[in-house]
């Protein structure tokens, strides 16, 4: 089976396509996973400057400062290869997300100072926005964050930030004195912040973050405070629809390898693939994976429409995905057998991977809510 | 069920509530309802507790040292002990070589090796499937090769539950080649401290060592050790299959897991998550129905056979579902994951006390429709048997 989504005849995405299946094979087959896996950071270094060195973590940024100004299209394909082959580093928080709320907010002279460090992998940000364990109620409702920002000072705690381990800054959104919404800057080693490190299932790090009077800086771009609200809102929705890419990369590679496994196991002297109950379920994988791969491409371009059409699609993308991935994930581990319960086999790795993806920025329910009502908002 | 079968087992239920109050160790307890991983100790710690009140072995005959208990009572037994918390009844020795022994053994074998298993002084590891014989179990080959007084036994098993801790393992060889495989099968018990026996750790994907490879190179194994006939121990692999496959596993755990999950939604006001565990509150009402019906036709000899088969595919279904639902519940508790404290020794790194080992559960339980035969398999079972398809 195929996996790429290739339906635009733009040639940039197409070579960083071409650049990135290369690089992965060569770089990063599960076998070669292992090292960033068992690594201290969890994830590897030496793959991270690589990312650099290509241009990947450049990206996001504008022309001028060697990026592609890339959109949601540009990127999805290194999001696929982050599902696919299970990368460890921090590309979707770091490199997509956060770089693009930098392209947005920031000031000339904030870009100025991060955008090389961003570009050569020295700085690594993360967005810290999640304060509650629920996923599942409107998580990302820009209403229910309580960090406060007030005289240059930040206060207040974050939850479950992916790669929070790892990051050199923080951008945290908080509410200033007047009760607006801020995205400010931190320096994971502020005065005032303590973290607690964890894993992840998947393997990759997270933290939950207290600020306690840390000094912070906003992210200063011109303009109406109101500014920073609408560009977290697009970053949210932008995780979402890269979340989609991500899912789709790992359900293809999942797909792929329980067929070919239903072709190479045999019991009772014949392959388990024979049998036509595997291959109606195998079929139904199949088709949940190009209806994700329809859906994610919708939501690359649902990012440049109006409500409610735009979270009619995005979220309707989530939702669905979300159950495509969970199905599909059971399903391979309970076609592979024991194996596919093992730790030493991939078939659990994305398991456990498409769990987390299934989690961040708003669970199923939560976007089959927002789909719910946005199609009630457009009337149909 | 029956208002009759309610009333026989009213008092065995207070019975075993008054054992978890009362002798049950709750160290041991704790643990095991926040589904965190025990040790080898205390497994044998709660199996001898289980003991005290001879309920470990109730259902062996009298005369081996058990209580004579009918399939009823044994379901209380479990459904009561699972509703609890209380932990895996380790059934290697109790539920499936014990019953082999004292069915189909000699007294020399009885009177060896039935008494440590009824005291939990041995433990036994079972050695059936092989990387190349899982569903398909007759299609085994570790080999044992007649010389003189032994067997010479090689080859590999798999997913060999807890064979770390084993000191024994019976396990199915083949002693000779036919045209039909179950054919010269034959069932020896094994010294797992014989040379030439390797034991290999597989990780699960919850990060824990439950399950491993053992490896036979060359071992050698007295002709004592054989289990009835030569080339005969299909007959008893089936018959321990069948007691593998008891009725009604996994209806206490069942109810015990819902009700966990309730707790941790409520405080919160999510209608269709309020749905969602009404559906599995359904299931679980279909599951007890038809478990007390299935006990209800044994009693009166009315089984199809494939009670066994719709019980296990649907109980295992269900409770993956319930510690699905409850991993949704937890939220971002849900995807944080530290194995260093899936032993008991500090929280876990997000949500409540037992988040950790609901999602250490939830992931290990993807093994349910797998293990103790496929769902795959028990759909052909009742296919073949029932429907004559």
């Amino acid at each position: 089976m195929n996996a790429a989504i290739d339906t635009t005849a733009d040639e940039t995405v197409a070579m960083l396509r071409d650049g990135i299946e290369r690089y992965t094979n060569e770089h990063y087959s599960f076998e070669q996973r292992w090292n960033a896996l068992r690594s201290s950071r969890g994830y590897s270094e030496q793959r991270w400057a690589d990312y650099a060195e290509m241009g990947w973590l450049s990206l996001r940024l504008p022309e001028e400062a060697g990026g592609l100004c890339a959109d949601s299209s540009t990127t999805a394909p290194l999001m696929e290869a982050v599902g696919a082959r299970l990368l460890m580093e921090p590309l979707f928080m770091s490199a997509i997300l956060c770089t693009g709320l930098i392209r947005k907010r920031a000031s000339d002279q904030q870009q100025a100072a991060m955008f090389p460090m961003l570009a050569d992998g020295s700085l690594r940000l993360a967005l810290a926005h999640q304060e509650s364990l629920s996923a599942s109620a409107e998580a990302e409702s820009l209403g229910a964050i309580a960090c406060e920002y007030r005289d240059g000072v930040l206060n207040g705690s974050k939850q479950a930030v992916l790669h929070g381990d790892c990051a050199d800054r923080f951008i945290v959104s908080a509410r200033d004195a007047d009760g607006r919404l801020r995205l400010c800057l931190v320096d994971a080693a502020a005065t005032g912040l303590s973290h607690k490190h964890f894993r992840l299932l998947d393997g990759r790090g997270a933290a939950n973050l207290s600020f306690n009077g840390v000094r912070a800086e906003v992210l200063a771009a011109p303009g109406p405070v109101e500014a920073d609200t609408e560009a977290l809102a697009d970053a949210l929705d932008e995780a979402s629809v890269a979340l989609c890419c991500e899912a789709y990369g790992a359900i293809s590679a999942l797909n792929a390898t329980t067929q070919q496994y239903l072709k190479i196991r045999k019991q009772f002297g014949k392959i388990i693939g024979a049998n036509q109950a595997l291959q109606h379920r195998m079929v139904e994988m199949y088709m949940l994976q190009q209806e994700v791969r329809a859906l994610s491409l919708a939501a690359q371009q649902a990012l440049d429409r109006r409500e409610p059409e735009r979270h009619r699609i995005i979220s309707g993308a989530r939702a669905f995905t979300c159950s495509a991935a969970r199905h599909i994930a059971s399903e391979a581990v309970q076609m592979h057998g024991g194996i596919g319960i093992t730790d030493e086999l991939d078939v659990s790795h994305y398991y456990r991977r498409l769990m987390v993806i299934g989690t961040l920025f708003g669970n199923r329910d939560c976007h089959l809510d927002r789909f719910a009502s946005a199609c009630r908002r457009g009337g149909l | 069920m029956s208002a009759e079968l309610r009333q026989r087992t009213e008092r065995l239920r207070a019975d075993i509530r008054k054992f978890v109050r009362t002798t049950m160790p709750a160290d041991i307890l704790r643990k095991s309802s926040q589904h965190l991983m025990l040790d080898k100790s205390e497994y044998v710690r709660w199996m001898r507790a289980l003991q005290s009140k001879g309920w470990a072995v109730a259902h062996w005959p009298r005369e081996y040292g058990g209580l004579g208990w009918s399939t009823l009572e044994r379901f209380v037994l479990e459904d009561e002990l699972g509703r609890s918390g209380c932990p895996w009844l380790i059934p290697f020795g109790v539920k499936y070589v014990g019953p082999v022994i004292y069915t189909f053994g000699n007294e020399r074998q009885k009177q060896r090796f039935l008494p440590p298993i009824v005291a939990a002084e041995e433990w036994w590891a079972q050695g059936y499937s092989e990387p190349g014989a899982g569903s398909d179990l007759a299609a085994l080959r570790t080999s044992a090769v007649r010389d003189g007084d032994h067997y010479i036994v090689n080859g590999q098993k798999a997913w060999t539950t807890y064979a770390q801790w084993a000191d024994w393992m019976f396990c199915l060889v083949r002693t000779s080649r036919d045209d039909r495989p179950q054919h010269g099968i034959s069932f020896l018990l094994i010294d797992m401290r014989s040379p030439g026996v390797t034991v290999k750790p597989v990780r699960s994907m919850d990060m824990c060592h439950h399950v491993n490879e053992v490896w036979l190179e060359n071992v050698r194994v007295p002709v004592e050790n054989l289990v009835g006939e030569e080339g005969g121990g299909w007959k008893l692999a089936k018959f321990l299959l069948v007691n593998e496959r008891t009725y009604g596993s996994g209806l206490g755990e069942s109810r015990a897991a819902i009700a966990r999950l309730r707790a941790l939604l409520a405080d919160r006001n999510e209608a269709a998550f309020a749905r969602r565990i009404v559906e599995l509150e359904l299931r679980l009402l279909a599951l007890e129905c038809v478990s007390y019906q299935a006990l209800a036709d044994m009693e009166h000899g009315a089984e199809t056979g494939a009670e066994a088969s719709l019980l296990k595919i649907r109980a295992s279904e269900m409770y993956q579902d319930i510690l699905e639902a409850t991993v949704d519940a937890l939220g971002y508790a849900g995807i944080a994951y530290d194995p260093d404290t899936l032993h008991g020794e500090g929280p876990p790194p997000l949500g409540p006390e037992d988040a950790g080992g609901i999602l250490r559960y939830h992931l290990y339980n993807r093994a349910a429709t797998i293990y103790g035969g496929s769902t795959e398999i028990q759909r052909n079972i009742i296919a073949k048997s029932v429907l004559g398809l």
